[in-house]
């Protein structure tokens, strides 16, 4: 195998093993893919009960959404979980391209994410009695992937910001419940104020969620194209971010010799 | 009235130091703001401008939750990990008791979460704070908090004996959330999870506490159907200790992590 795509591949998986905290069976099942379920269920049941939209709205929303929790927090681990376990030295000595080894990580965790959003659409949809057109199948699992890269770009910028701000998972935490908030899964994009609007279309999720609404209310895959860019775009914008960042945040810990501080 | 004063003293000395954690404080104030805000934008979409006030308790008593959740389920662990498991286990009283006050602390810090989202709800989006008897929700809350931290005891020794018990912390969220009708009412819910609802001081506890702020229904009976499943939760989980103490010790696993 090439040298890079080496790094990428089997350097992604490698990091994930040893850094994802949540990889034993007990913590996986639990955590990402009941959890993620039950927070479906309980908005809902809660739309229901308000009759702010249908259960494919929620449905929909709520499986793009369920990849961001291991992504968000597995980008968090990518990079805090080395500075924990004493390992961020190592790595930031290693001669090779800190842009591909870092970026290489998001990669299991996007599979991860993606294995997690179609594990809820399909229980959810199972449970609520969802149809899902089967020639949507395709695009839906497409806009699933780049929900899930989205997620996971996102996530590593909040671990680039661990480098910086010790409360990394602080962070972490409030933007999985912003996600909630400003995404438009839970809450119709058209009733939140025009400042949670603009600030959510920034976002991952927001788009993919839109674009995979479409699919399943069988407009197409031409319908969902634009919103698919658009968090395709978002994804490739976290990425540069993140790279950005890591760079940035590196430098400034070795000027300050707080690289390791806990 | 000794018991009763290392109970108070202890819940004290943990409350403080868990409110010296800023990710806990952080957590506790931020996050339930995020879901109350987010229960606000619902219910005004859902044409039920008039309920945004048991929107913000609703979301304030899942806070309470959490930090129950996540404090007791992790309270003997958290020991543990900062070396004191072995003092407390020495101390001469019950296992129970010295665990507890650990389980009320973790209680008694989730009413930030509570605090917040009434402030918030005031402060931003305007919501009186007309409770329909005032009274009843200064017990009921302190009550319920009450009844959640002996609650807290038997998640605290169940948890103790599963490896996997942050797992099940992860999942157990937002399952009690909605069967214990925080926000979703449990009659909307499949009829299956009533009885577990019924079971759960939690649902007593938000029952008891919606009944004060909107006025729904008598809010003594609930509080005190809660407060005594609660003390049932409490014995349950002292015996549960107890045994889980003793193991322990014969196992030579205290400190083991």
């Amino acid at each position: 195998m090439p040298a890079l795509p080496r790094l990428i591949g089997t350097g992604g998986v490698i990091a994930y093993r040893a850094l994802f905290n949540w990889t034993t069976p007990a913590m996986f099942v639990g955590t990402l893919l009941v959890g993620p379920l039950f927070q479906l269920l309980f908005f809902a049941y809660l739309g229901r009960q308000l009759g702010v939209a249908d259960d494919g709205f929620y449905i929909t929303g709520n499986a793009v959404l369920a990849a961001s929790l291991a992504c968000v927090f597995g980008g968090t681990m990518a990079v805090s979980n080395e500075r924990r376990f004493g390992t961020l030295g190592h790595v930031l000595l290693s001669p090779r391209s800190r842009t591909a080894v870092f970026l290489g990580r998001v990669l299991p965790y996007a599979a991860n994410g993606l294995l997690i959003a179609v594990t809820t659409l399909t229980a959810a949809s199972l449970l609520l009695g969802l149809r899902v057109p089967v020639d949507a199948l395709p695009g839906l699992l497409l806009v699933l992937a780049v929900a899930a890269l989205a997620c996971g770009f996102f996530g590593l910028t909040l671990g680039a910001i661990g480098l910086r701000f010790r409360d990394v998972w602080l962070v972490s935490n409030v933007s999985v419940a912003l996600l909630l908030l400003l995404t438009g899964v839970n809450v119709p994009a058209a009733r939140l104020p025009a400042w949670m609007r603009v600030t959510g279309e920034l976002l991952p999720v927001t788009h993919a969620a839109e674009a995979a609404r479409r699919l399943v209310a069988g407009e197409g895959f031409q319908a969902a194209a634009p919103q698919l860019a658009a968090e395709l775009a978002i994804a490739v914008g976290y990425a540069v971010l993140a790279a950005t960042l890591l760079k940035l945040f590196e430098a400034e810990s070795r000027r300050r010799a707080s690289l390791d501080t806990l | 009235m000794r018991t009763l004063r290392m109970i108070a003293v202890g819940a004290l000395l943990h409350a403080k130091q868990l409110s010296r954690s800023p990710f806990e404080i952080a957590t506790a104030l931020i996050v339930p703001v995020v879901q109350a805000t987010l229960a606000v934008y619902l219910f005004r979409a859902g044409g039920e401008p008039g309920r945004l006030l048991e929107a913000a308790v609703g979301a304030g008593l899942m806070g309470v939750w959490s930090s129950v959740l996540f404090g007791s389920g992790g309270a003997i662990q958290n020991q543990r990990w900062q070396g004191t498991l072995e003092m407390i286990m020495l101390a001469p009283r019950p296992p129970a008791l010295v665990v507890l006050p650990i389980t009320l602390a973790t209680a008694l810090t989730g009413t930030y979460a509570m605090l917040a989202t009434l402030a918030w709800g005031r402060l931003l989006y305007g919501i009186p704070l007309t409770f329909a008897d005032p009274l009843a929700f200064a017990v009921a809350v302190p009550g319920c908090i009450i009844g959640l931290g002996m609650f807290g005891l038997l998640l605290a020794s169940t948890f103790v004996l599963l490896r996997n018990a942050n797992a099940l912390t992860n999942t157990l969220e937002y399952p009690i959330w909605l069967v214990s009708g925080m926000l979703v009412p449990i009659t909307a819910l499949p009829g299956w999870t009533g009885p577990i609802a019924a079971v759960l001081p939690t649902t007593w506890g938000a029952r008891a506490v919606r009944e004060a702020t909107t006025g729904s229904g008598p809010t003594w009976p609930s509080l005190g159907i809660c407060l005594a499943i609660s003390l049932a939760c409490l014995a349950l989980g002292a015996i549960m200790m107890t045994h889980v103490e003793r193991r322990a010790r014969a196992a030579a696993t205290l400190a083991l992590a």
